[in-house]
């Protein structure tokens, strides 16, 4: 089942196993420039406000009460990160593991093919927690993603329009499977040891006090912004550990600033800062080392515009898109958890 | 029997403030929009007669505007289709139900929150 709490939702399967229950949260960023660098990773603003779409359902769209799920406000001067947190078991000392398949506008963010109701080994098409920390775009060549921007739907910019040339859904998608209790339990046999203290990892949250920008944006999709340092690792379990026939998910719409307050009373948090300004101040960036072997990326998603290419034969898409140099770049390592080796240099 | 009677005077006082406001409200006309007789409402609401089947309860639910598992629940009973779901799954609800019990209003409503899904 999925529940909404405090702006993040909640996968749980407690029909499968009591510690098959994964976090998924939305966290605000701002947009990095679309100039062909590959950038480290920009930080968590914290987290997108997440609503039901029952709970205003006199004002959404009626495809969106069709759909369901959950809906939040996002710019179109920000982008968005995904963050995964599965469940600590306790009494093994590891992380409940899930696969995830993730879409935007219904195209899945690895391999850029239209969404089916299943997750597939062969391209992989999803990612697998508690691996991956977190996701912050299409997943284009192995190493690189290209960022989730938040683009008007309607206007050819976002990948599901880019694909598909329909904009007919728009939004996030996610579904969920836990592996199984069978599987876990061989993989993860409970040892008569100390407990391995659970070092939570997650990027500082800092938000410094932006001063409020005007801004009007459109009913939103998400395109490809530009180019990050990012890996989408491999599935280091086997396909049949996963519980195929027992996903869970959740339709996540995205709305303007405007609709927001009309949906649902409140208004959308403040506009990001911009990359450039952000980095002026001094802020820093992030580089993650996770040490494992990962996608080589998707051609369809290799060969979608970015919104500057596309920008040049249509209108000026983005007011601003200045460089960055001269970031400070943190580095984050992969937490080690007594499940995993880590393999060094010989 | 208490149960029962406790489910006929409820169902009496709801009906007879409704009736104040509103002559539609009789034990004739409500019977008759249930489906039932006249006698035998009024038999139930005095407790002479045991609460009617879960059918009966809900068509005078919706008649009096009022929850049908509640007024279920005054009659002892629980209605069919949340027996069906927990001879679905039984371990697990009687797991979930015992766990709920002892839980304040707001921190099961909360449980029960689950994110809709729909057609995509």
């Amino acid at each position: 089942m999925v529940e909404l709490r405090n702006d993040r939702l909640i996968f749980s399967f407690p029909d499968v196993h009591p510690s098959a229950s994964l976090v998924i949260e939305f966290q605000r960023t701002l947009r990095i420039p679309d100039d062909n660098r590959a950038y480290p990773l920009p930080p968590g603003l914290g987290c997108f406000p997440l609503r039901h779409v029952d709970d205003s359902t006199e004002r959404v769209p009626a495809p969106w009460l069709t759909r369901g799920g959950v809906m939040l406000p996002m710019y179109q001067a920000e982008a968005m990160w995904i963050r995964f947190e599965p469940a600590l078991d306790s009494e093994r000392g590891v992380e409940y593991p899930f696969a995830i398949a993730i879409a935007a506008g219904k195209i899945n963010a690895v391999t850029g093919q239209q969404w089916t109701n299943q997750i597939h080994a062969d391209p992989q098409d999803y990612v697998v927690a508690p691996r991956q920390p977190w996701i912050d775009g299409f997943c284009v060549t192995k190493g690189t993603i290209r960022q989730f921007v938040a683009m008007p739907l309607g206007r050819g910019y976002t990948a599901e329009e880019q694909i598909t040339e329909e904009a007919e859904y728009g939004g996030v998608q996610i579904q969920v499977y836990p592996m199984t209790a069978e599987r876990f339990a061989a993989r993860f046999p409970v040892r008569t040891r100390r407990p391995v203290l659970h070092d939570t990892l997650s990027m500082p949250m800092m938000l410094p006090t932006m001063a409020r920008l005007p801004g009007k944006a459109a009913a939103m999709g998400l395109g490809a912004g530009g180019q990050m340092k990012q890996e989408v690792y491999d599935d280091p379990f086997d396909f049949e550990d996963w519980h195929r026939n027992h996903p869970a998910r959740c339709f996540v719409h995205l709305a303007n600033s405007e609709m927001w307050r009309d949906f649902t009373g409140e208004d959308a948090p403040h506009k990001p800062p911009t990359a450039a300004d952000y980095t002026r101040a001094g802020l820093p960036w992030f580089d993650y080392y996770g040490e494992s072997p990962s996608l080589e990326g998707s051609a369809i998603l290799r060969g979608l515009k970015t919104i500057l290419q596309m920008g040049a034969k249509k209108e000026r898409p983005l007011a601003e898109n200045e460089g960055v140099a001269g970031e400070k770049v943190l580095v984050i390592r992969r937490p080690r958890n007594s499940a995993e080796v880590r393999d060094g240099t010989f | 029997m208490t149960r029962s009677r406790g489910f006929g005077s409820y169902l009496r006082h709801q009906r007879e403030q409704r009736r104040g406001k509103d002559a539609a409200f009789s034990v004739r006309q409500v019977a008759a929009r249930v489906g039932i007789e006249p006698s035998y409402l009024s038999k139930i609401e005095r407790g002479e007669q045991p609460p009617p089947s879960e059918e009966t309860i809900a068509a005078i639910a919706r008649e009096l505007d009022e929850d049908t598992d509640v007024l279920l629940a005054l009659a002892g009973k629980v209605s069919s289709d949340l027996q069906a779901i927990i001879r679905k799954r039984p371990a697990l609800f009687a797991q979930l139900i015992r766990e709920l019990r002892h839980l304040p209003d707001h921190a099961v409503l909360r449980v029960v929150r689950e994110v809709r899904d729909g057609e995509w």
